[in-house]
């Protein structure tokens, strides 16, 4: 395996380790903003008197930004495609990503972005934030300590508006308290430590802190505007919140990009906004932002970002191979057309670029240990069962049939590359040997019946169907033909269940799958999403719904687990609030090394790489990016940078 | 044939009362709700919604609400004041989204009808008049070549061509810079030099039934006496034909025009899908798909009410041109 992590120069241990630090370091190479340029078409607008001079416009000392390959040229559009539905996100990826914090290129440490520098109490309960000074909203409105006490006192913690905090800003069953020390120093307090804080805000769910301006959004709230109601009424919608959440959003809404009047601290602004039956979103450059290059020039080069609306993947693919497209990696990155994109490569003028994969696994297979039958419940929950189902499946036939030979077996746990990586966890039972596995099953007291299919101890029949949904993994359900072919040769009968995607959350969501497959995540993020190590996840942790139930509700909804669950659990709560990295590193091995040993999901192999297309004259862009949504590619490779050269 | 206008229309109010309600239930009957969807879909992307914002979507859509509830809430807002409620996915009202989209579906639907007859017309009566020609026999397989290309693959090639070849924009109804625009006398040129790809590809199908539909129909009336009749009388072959005959023979055309829109909305959801057009079918299918029901039902609601409407107008335009229809 090639070393997949975009390290440059840096151990990927050593800047782990700096991730958990107390402080980062002040942006380094400050140059004066006066020395620096910017776009021509503001030029001309500060000529004629309708903006203020560039140096009214940066803060004293403006962030800088080292670009990629080389210092750009102002101009041009971008053209990108995103789909009519609930593809708001593909905006957020792309321009709406600046928070307090933000990650590096390598996905390994958190760096500054609108916080300059920050400190953590020792006990990780206290996070002070030292702003910018003299950032701006894009409608030349100061970016202030108030927003921030704001965005999260105001709006995230006003029960009518969230009836309940969003989870990365509660701890211990309560919110964060945030207070102004001065207009440029904010605190966070959390009620029990929050180790993670810092990596959590430099994700897409931790935005809300500088989501919503003063100045503008304080009209929507009944605190500070008493006929707020009425406002609601004249709009034409029901309630204030509604009116709050059409005019200001939220994080992953399509009415954040949907208002043309809110200002932004991002680097383009909404100028045809993302609404119902659009069929584009044009976003312009924001005459306010924040960054320079090392050169003192006003970030971003690009003057404006066209995103096409296709209602169906061929003809993006169309506009992608006509060259219409110049930086795509959404929608189009699945094997089925890397053959079809290598191949027009000349004719489109556009070169590849390489995602890799956070997550760990390419298939998990969840059964459900906790069915509601009790034989099937007996059978799922049996150890020796999973196992020898495990080395009952062909691992290197299916990676060559349906990942074209690009991956390896694999069970769980982060990649090989990644620090914590747990050998026996990734790679045990992964060993093909059908007649061991038949072996296993018959000690397991599943002898063969009559035609060739094993029987249960109660006399019935193994069967079990295993849920996929053919519209989003069609190659998940290839993988699990070929694994019912093998299966069947150790007498086993599965049924491969596609359903409509509704369906299988609803089936997921009742408890009433007998097993249900997904990619496995927490190969780079281990930390972010812990799913397959422990039942986690209310959704995703599929093995076991109920105990991440009655683990997330601390005991009031759903089934008690077994001990080594819940020594996991604890191990894990113990990591999240441990700032020290080799000590979490430390106690995160623990909860691999029980996972390992209790053999709760079956994985297929590594997951395999997507890609995209970067369009020759579009430079500056890593071609080489994480893949995942904590780390939203291509956000964090920062697109303000991105410049064409012709 | 007032009475018979106003009759009609207000047996038209029961049935949409009947047909909403219908709509409404069916829209419902898929496992999981509005909130379901959203979660699977940005799980899709590996996105991920945090839990507690996903508990309060629920309650604030009202999804928890018997399903009863929420219907006569629903068509409460539609009688009361025109409202049909919020769109879940754009938190917009469903106003603002689907009139547009149903105007330019509208456009798309009665220029596919008039290119349809405009060319099925004379070639039906052609194929009758001149039977077993080579022209007959060039129409007929132009016909079935027509029936059995799918017009979504049609669609795809014909894209394929123009961008891949041609170096040409595809998809849409305008061009970028009219995109958003405002609806201007350019803006319709610039519809107008848009709308023949999705015209000619919706109306091949068509076209080829109805060809065979007329040309059938001719035979029919030709040999008939009062044809040989008004020939005896020395009347001209050309307008001997279109003053009896072709009248006849239009019956089924008329007749059909109440299907029309209902048709041209699901019979051209791929074709739509696949040309990016932006007409119902899309966002319907969307809405659909996405169970945001107030959207998809003010869709349904809609069609049922042109399908109607679109009823009366044929029966009323049978009585008018078929001699043969009286309304007792």
């Amino acid at each position: 395996m090639p070393n997949e992590i975009l390290s440059r120069g840096v151990t990927r241990r050593a800047v782990l380790g700096g991730m958990a630090g107390v402080a980062a370091l002040s942006v380094a190479g400050r140059v004066s903003a006066a020395a620096g340029g910017e776009a021509p078409a503001l030029a001309q607008l500060v000529k004629d008197g309708k903006l203020p001079p560039l140096a009214e416009r940066l803060p004293k000392k403006p962030m800088v930004v080292k670009p990629f390959e080389k210092i750009g040229t102002y101009g041009g559009s971008l053209r990108r495609g995103l789909r009519g539905s609930s593809d708001h996100n593909g905006i957020l990826r792309m321009v709406g990503n600046q928070s307090l914090v933000r990650w590096n290129l390598e996905f390994t440490a958190v760096e500054p972005n609108l916080a300059e520098r920050w400190e953590v109490s020792d006990d990780a309960t206290q996070f002070t934030f030292h702003l910018i000074e003299g950032v701006r909203w894009s409608d030349g409105h100061p970016f202030t300590a108030d927003d921030v006490v704001f965005a999260i006192e105001d709006c995230v913690k006003n029960t009518e508006l969230y009836s309940s905090t969003p989870a990365q800003l509660a701890v211990a069953g309560k919110p964060v308290t945030v207070e102004k020390i001065d207009d440029y120093t904010v605190k966070f307090t959390f009620a029990a430590a929050n180790a993670l804080y810092l990596e959590n805000l430099a994700t897409p769910l931790g935005q809300h802190p500088t989501l919503f301006p003063k100045h503008y959004c304080s009209q929507f709230l009944p605190k500070y505007n008493p006929n707020i109601e009425a406002d609601a009424k004249k709009a034409g919608v029901t309630s204030w919140t509604e009116l709050f959440r059409s005019r200001c959003g939220d994080i992953e809404i399509p009415s954040r990009w949907g208002n043309v009047d809110k200002p932004t601290l991002d680097p383009w602004v909404v100028k045809e906004p993302y609404a119902g039956g659009a069929t584009r979103v044009v976003m312009t450059r924001n005459p306010y932002f924040w960054q320079v290059d090392t050169e003192g020039n006003q970030l971003p080069y690009i003057d404006e970002i066209n995103f096409g609306i296709s209602q169906d993947v061929e003809s993006l693919m169309l506009n992608v191979i006509s060259g219409k497209i110049d930086i795509q990696e959404r929608h189009i990155s699945v094997l089925a057309n890397k053959p079809t994109l290598s191949k027009n490569m000349e004719k489109g003028d556009y070169r590849l670029l390489t995602l890799v994969p956070s997550a760990s696994q390419q298939c998990q297979i969840y059964f459900n240990i906790t069915h509601k039958d009790p034989a099937m419940r007996k059978m799922f929950a049996d150890k020796s069962f999973r196992q020898a189902l495990s080395i009952g499946i062909n691992r290197p036939e299916l990676i060559d049939i349906v990942y074209f030979g690009q991956s390896e077996p694999y069970q769980a746990g982060p990649r090989p590359t990644h620090p914590w990586y747990n050998e026996k966890y990734a790679r045990q039972f992964t060993e093909f040997d059908a007649d061991k596995a038949g072996a296993m099953l018959d000690q397991a007291g599943y002898k063969k019946g009559g035609d060739g299919f094993r029987l249960r101890p109660d006399g019935q029949k193994v069967f079990f169907s295993i849920d996929v949904i053919p519209t989003l993994y069609p190659d998940l359900v290839d993988a699990l033909e070929l694994v019912k072919t093998h299966w069947a040769q150790i007498g086993i009968d599965m049924k491969v269940n596609t359903i409509e995607r509704a369906l299988y959350y609803t089936r997921g969501d009742d408890n009433a799958h007998d097993a249900q497959v997904w990619p496995g995540p927490g190969g780079l993020d281990p930390m972010l999403d812990p799913r397959d190590f422990f039942a986690f996840h209310p959704q995703g942790s599929r093995y076991a719904i109920p105990w991440t139930l009655w683990y997330t509700s601390n005991g009031a909804r759903g089934e008690e687990p077994p001990e080594s669950q819940k020594k996991r659990m604890k191990l894990f709560d113990e990591a999240r609030s441990t700032a020290d990295l080799d000590k979490r590193g430390a106690v995160m091995k623990q909860i691999f090394d029980i996972a390992a040993e209790e053999f709760e999901t079956v994985g297929l192999c590594l997951a395999v790489g997507g890609f995209g297309i970067i369009r020759n004259n579009l430079r500056n862009v890593p071609e080489k990016q994480p893949d995942s949504w904590s780390w939203p590619n291509p956000g964090p490779a920062l697109p303000q940078q991105f410049t064409f050269t012709s | 044939m007032l009475v018979f206008i106003a009759k009609r229309f207000l047996w038209m109010i029961p049935s949409l009362f009947a047909v909403s309600f219908l709509a409404f239930v069916l829209i419902q009957l898929p496992p999981g709700d509005y909130v379901t969807t959203y979660i699977a879909t940005l799980a899709a992307s590996n996105e991920i919604v945090d839990q507690n914002t996903a508990a309060q979507l629920r309650e604030r859509f009202g999804l928890g609400d018997p399903m009863l509830v929420q219907y006569f809430k629903w068509i409460w807002g539609i009688l009361s004041r025109g409202d049909f409620g919020i769109s879940f996915e754009w938190q917009q009202p469903v106003s603002d989204l689907i009139w547009e989209r149903m105007a330019l579906t509208l456009v798309l639907a009665l220029s596919t009808l008039i290119a349809t007859w405009a060319i099925a017309l004379p070639i039906g009566v052609y194929s009758a008049v001149r039977k077993y020609s080579i022209g007959d026999y060039f129409f007929t397989a132009f016909t079935f070549f027509g029936l059995a290309v799918p017009s979504f693959l049609l669609a795809l090639v014909l894209m394929y061509v123009a961008a891949v070849e041609f170096g040409q924009d595809v998809g849409g109804l305008f061009s970028p810079e009219y995109e958003n625009a405002s609806w201007s006398f350019a803006k319709m040129i610039d519809l107008f030099s848009h709308l023949w790809l999705p015209v000619i590809i919706l109306a091949v199908s068509s076209t080829a039934s109805l060809i065979r539909v007329m040309r059938a129909n001719m035979l029919d009336e030709l040999p008939k006496p009062y044809v040989t009749t008004a020939r005896a009388k020395g009347l001209s072959e050309f307008r001997l034909l279109m003053k009896y005959p072709m009248m006849i023979a239009l019956n089924p055309f008329i007749s059909t025009i109440a299907w029309l829109l209902p048709n041209l909305i699901s019979g051209s959801v791929v074709v739509a899908i696949v040309l990016n057009l932006p007409t119902a079918a899309p966002l319907l299918l969307q809405a659909l798909m996405a169970q945001d029901m107030y959207l998809a039902g003010a869709f349904v609601l809609l069609i049922c009410a042109l399908t109607l409407i679109g009823s009366l107008i044929s029966d009323i335009l049978l009585a008018l041109v078929d001699p043969r229809i009286r309304l007792e």
